[in-house]
C-alpha cells in the first residue's frame, strides 16, 4: 500500500532525469521563445520598409543640421550599433547587451535608459490592470457559478446574456462611454483631475493621501478593464461549473447526503475553478500589453501609454524594449499556467517517463 | 443547415443578433444608398444637439410670404447660430440658396438679431441651434418676449430635423453614422476571411502532413501567439504606411490566425481517425478531395463560428488602430469619428455627446450582434449546448 502511493522507484540516470524534467523543459522552451521574439523584433525594426535607422538619421540631419556622418554616429550610439558592422554582427552585439540587462538609450530623450523608462511606467500598469484582473476574475467566478447553479432559469439567462453583451463591447468603447456619460454629461467626476496616475500634489510614498490619489486615478481604467473582461470569466466559469455538475462524483456526493454547501465548495467549486486558474495565469501575461488604448483614452501614464508615446515619437529603442517586456511577460505566464495546471490537477501531471 | 433556421428561431438571443446583423447589412447597402454623405460645412449648425432643425422667424405681416426656404432667394436673411462669426453681412449659400445673410451668435446676438428683424434690417431670421431657439420661443423664458410680440414664427418646421445633431463642421451626423460603417465592416470581414483561411489551410496541412511540417507550423503559431497582438499591430502600423483598407485587413488577418490554426489542427487530427476519412485515404482519393469533401463539411460549423469571432477581433483591432490614429482616416468611418472625438477634444464637450455616442453605439451594437449570433451558431452546431439538454 505504502509502496503504491510512493510510485515505482525512479531508476533513470541523473542526466536523463534532468533532460526529461518537465519544469526545466518548459523553462528552456520559454527562454527559446523569448530569444526568438528578440530576434524577430530586432530584424523587424532593422529591415522594415522605411528603415527606422535611416529615418532617424534623416531626422537628425534635418532638425539639428548635423552632417550625415555625425547624424549617423549619433544614431549608432543610440541604436547601439557599429555603423560598419553587418546587421548580423549588430544583432549579436545587441544580444550581448540584453544579457547584461541593457536595452539601450531612448532615442528621443537622450541619456535616458530605456530600462529606467520602462520601470517608471510598468508599476502603474501592473497595479491598474492587475487589480482589474483580480476583481473581474473573482466576480466573474462568483457570477458564473451562480449562473451554472440556476442554469436554464431566468437568473442564468440574465447573467449569461449580460455577460455576452458586456464582453462583446470593446474595452475602449467602455472607456469612451464612461467618459461621455459619467464624466462629461452627469459630471460625477472631473475628467481632467483624473488624468495621469496620481495627483502631483501628493508625492509618491507609502501614505494615505498618495494611495487614495493613486486609487482615484486608477478607478476609471480599472472599471473599464473589469467591464471589458468580466464576461469572459462568467461564461468560462459557467461552462466549467455546468460540466462539473454533471460528473459522477458530484452525483455520488449528493446521494451520500452531503450538505449542499460542502458539495458547492469542495466538490464543484474547486474542480470547476481549475481550468480558470490556467486562464488567469495566461491573462497575467497580457496584463502589460492589453492596455494601450484604454490608457490613452484616460491619459493614464502606464506602459501602454508609454508604448504609444514611443511609437508616435518613432522612439525605436523604447518600442523594442516595451515590446520585449510585454512578450516576456506573456511567455513566462504561459509557462506558469502550464506548471500551475499540472500542480493543481494531478490527473494531468506530466512525468518524464511518459 | 436545414436544422439551423428552426433552432435560430427558438434561440431568441441569437435571433436578436441575427436581425441586428441583417440591419447592418441593410445599413451598408440600401440605407447608405438612400442617405448620402453630408460633406458640406455649415457654420450655422456647428455642434448642434440632436433633434435640431431650422426655424424661420419673420415679421407678422410677412408671415405668409415665406413658408419655405426657397422663398428666401434674393432676400436678406439673418442667421442666428450658437457659435461662429459675429455680426456681419455676407453673400452665402444657405442650403444651396443664394441669399444675403447677417450672422449673429448666441448671447448678446440674440436680442440684436430679433431687433434687426423687427426693424426690417433683415427679411427673415433663421434660427438653428436648439439652445438658442429655446431662448427665443420658449414662453417661460421672459427675456425676449417683448421682441417676439411684433415677430412671428413663419415656419416652425423647415426641413427635416437633424436626428443626431451636427459635428464640429456643421455636417449632419446622421448621414455620417449611416455611411461610416461600410468600410469598417468590409475590412473586418476581409480580415476575418484572411485569418480564417490561413488558419484553415495551415491547420489542415499541419494535421495531415504531420512530421516536420507539422512541427514547424505549430512552432510558428506558438511563436506568433505569444507576441501580444495589439501592441505588435500598432508597431507594425507605425512602420508600414497603411493607406488602404485592404492592406489593413491583410495586416490584421496575418496576425490573428494562430489560435484558430491550432484549434483546427486538433479538429482535423481527430477527424482523421474517423472511419470515413480513413476509407477515403484507403481509396487513395486526392488530398484535395479529402480536405474539401470529407473534412471541411464536418467542421464547417466550427469554421463558420470562428470566422464570426475573427470578424469581431478584426473590428476591435482596426477601430483601436484608427482611434489611436495609426490607420487610414481619410474615409470618414465610425472609428474616425472617435479619433476626432479624441484628437479634437470633442470627447470632453458636453454638447457633442451625440457626435460620439452615435458611432460608439453603432460599433458596440455591431460587436454585440456578432457575438450573440456566434453563440447561436455554436448552439445550433453543438447539440450539447442546447438549452433543453
Amino acid at each position: 500500500m505504502i509502496q503504491s502511493l510512493s510510485g515505482p522507484v525512479d531508476t533513470r540516470p541523473w542526466w536523463q532525469k534532468l533532460v526529461q524534467n518537465y519544469t526545466l523543459r518548459t523553462f528552456v522552451q520559454s527562454l527559446f521563445t523569448v530569444w526568438a521574439v528578440i530576434t524577430f523584433v530586432f530584424f523587424l525594426i532593422r529591415l522594415m520598409p522605411g528603415n527606422p535607422v535611416e529615418i532617424y538619421v534623416n531626422y537628425l540631419m534635418n532638425t539639428e543640421n548635423l552632417t550625415y556622418q555625425d547624424a549617423y554616429n549619433r544614431a549608432a550610439s543610440q541604436f547601439k550599433f557599429d555603423p560598419d558592422a553587418s546587421v548580423v554582427q549588430q544583432y549579436f552585439v545587441y544580444l550581448g547587451q540584453l544579457l547584461r540587462g541593457d536595452m539601450g538609450e531612448s532615442i528621443t530623450s537622450t541619456g535616458t535608459k530605456v530600462s529606467s523608462q520602462i520601470l517608471r511606467y510598468l508599476p502603474w500598469t501592473v497595479f491598474c490592470v492587475g487589480s482589474a484582473l483580480l476583481i473581474s476574475f473573482l466576480l466573474g467566478m462568483l457570477l458564473g457559478m451562480l449562473a451554472a447553479y440556476f442554469r436554464n432559469t431566468w437568473v442564468d439567462n440574465v447573467i449569461s446574456f449580460l455577460a455576452s453583451i458586456v464582453s462583446a463591447v470593446p474595452d475602449y468603447i467602455w472607456a469612451i462611454l464612461i467618459l461621455i456619460i459619467f464624466g462629461v454629461q452627469l459630471k460625477w467626476f472631473n475628467v481632467g483631475d483624473m488624468r495621469g496616475t496620481y495627483d502631483p500634489a501628493t508625492p509618491p510614498g507609502f501614505n494615505l493621501p498618495f494611495i487614495l490619489s493613486a486609487l482615484q486615478h486608477a478607478i476609471l481604467p480599472i472599471t473599464t478593464y473589469v467591464l471589458g473582461s468580466i464576461g469572459r470569466w462568467v461564461l468560462a466559469m459557467r461552462g466549467s461549473t455546468t460540466s462539473t455538475l454533471g460528473e459522477d462524483y458530484v452525483n455520488i456526493a449528493r446521494a451520500r447526503g452531503l450538505k449542499q454547501n460542502r458539495i458547492m465548495t469542495a466538490y464543484v467549486g474547486r474542480n470547476a475553478a481549475l481550468p480558470l486558474f490556467t486562464l488567469l495565469a495566461i491573462s497575467i501575461g497580457f496584463v502589460l500589453g492589453g492596455s494601450v488604448i484604454v490608457e490613452e483614452a484616460f491619459v493614464y501614464k502606464g506602459l501602454g501609454s508609454f508604448l504609444f508615446w514611443s511609437i508616435s515619437q518613432r522612439d525605436y529603442t523604447s518600442m523594442q524594449g516595451v515590446l520585449l517586456i510585454i512578450t516576456i511577460a506573456v511567455v513566462f505566464s504561459n509557462m506558469l499556467a502550464d506548471l500551475l495546471y499540472s500542480r493543481l490537477d494531478p490527473r494531468v501531471r506530466v512525468t518524464g517517463d511518459k | 443547415m436545414r436544422t439551423f433556421w428552426p433552432l435560430l428561431w427558438q434561440n431568441k438571443v441569437g435571433l436578436i443578433g441575427f436581425i441586428g446583423l441583417v440591419f447592418y447589412l441593410l445599413l451598408i447597402t440600401v440605407f447608405q444608398w438612400m442617405v448620402g454623405f453630408d460633406n458640406e460645412v455649415k457654420l450655422d449648425q456647428i455642434n448642434s444637439p440632436p433633434g435640431s432643425r431650422l426655424v424661420l422667424l419673420t415679421r407678422p405681416e410677412d408671415k405668409d410670404s415665406y413658408t419655405k426656404l426657397q422663398d428666401l432667394v434674393g432676400h436678406k436673411v439673418g442667421i442666428l447660430e450658437k457659435s461662429g462669426a459675429p455680426t456681419f453681412l455676407e453673400k452665402s449659400n444657405v442650403e444651396g440658396l443664394e441669399v444675403e445673410t447677417y450672422r449673429w451668435r448666441s448671447g448678446r446676438g440674440v436680442p440684436e438679431s430679433l431687433e434687426a428683424l423687427a426693424a426690417g434690417e433683415v427679411d427673415a431670421l433663421i434660427i438653428f441651434s436648439k439652445l438658442v431657439r429655446r431662448y427665443v420661443l420658449d414662453p417661460s423664458s421672459r427675456d425676449y418676449k417683448v421682441s417676439l410680440s411684433h415677430l412671428t414664427v413663419s415656419n416652425p418646421k423647415l426641413g427635416p430635423a437633424l436626428l443626431l445633431g451636427a459635428d464640429t463642421q456643421g455636417r449632419d451626423m446622421f448621414t455620417h453614422v449611416i455611411n461610416g460603417g461600410r468600410i469598417l465592416i468590409i475590412t473586418a470581414i476581409m480580415a476575418g476571411l484572411i485569418s480564417t483561411a490561413i488558419a484553415f489551410i495551415l491547420g489542415t496541412v499541419a494535421a495531415l502532413a504531420g512530421g516536420i511540417v507539422d512541427r514547424i507550423l505549430v512552432a510558428i503559431a506558438n511563436f506568433i501567439i505569444v507576441i501580444p497582438r495589439f501592441p505588435l499591430l500598432i508597431v507594425l502600423a507605425a512602420m508600414i504606411t497603411l493607406n488602404n483598407w485592404l492592406l489593413l485587413a491583410t495586416l490584421i488577418g496575418l496576425l490573428a490566425w494562430p489560435a484558430l490554426m491550432r484549434a483546427i489542427r486538433a479538429q482535423v487530427l481527430s477527424l482523421r481517425e474517423r472511419d470515413y476519412v480513413e476509407a477515403a485515404m484507403a481509396l487513395d482519393l486526392s488530398r484535395m478531395h479529402i480536405i474539401f469533401r470529407e473534412i471541411l463539411p464536418n467542421m464547417m460549423g466550427f469554421v463558420v463560428i470562428n470566422f464570426v469571432v475573427a470578424i469581431t477581433t478584426a473590428m476591435y483591432d482596426q477601430i483601436g488602430l484608427i482611434f489611436l490614429g495609426m490607420a487610414p482616416i481619410n474615409d470618414y468611418t465610425w472609428g474616425v469619428m472617435l479619433y476626432f472625438g479624441r484628437s479634437r477634444g470633442t470627447l470632453f464637450n458636453i454638447d457633442s455627446a451625440a457626435m460620439l455616442l452615435a458611432p460608439v453605439l453603432a460599433i458596440a451594437f455591431f460587436q454585440v450582434c456578432l457575438v450573440l449570433f456566434s453563440r447561436a451558431l455554436e448552439e445550433a452546431f453543438d447539440p450539447r449546448l442546447r438549452g433543453a439538454a
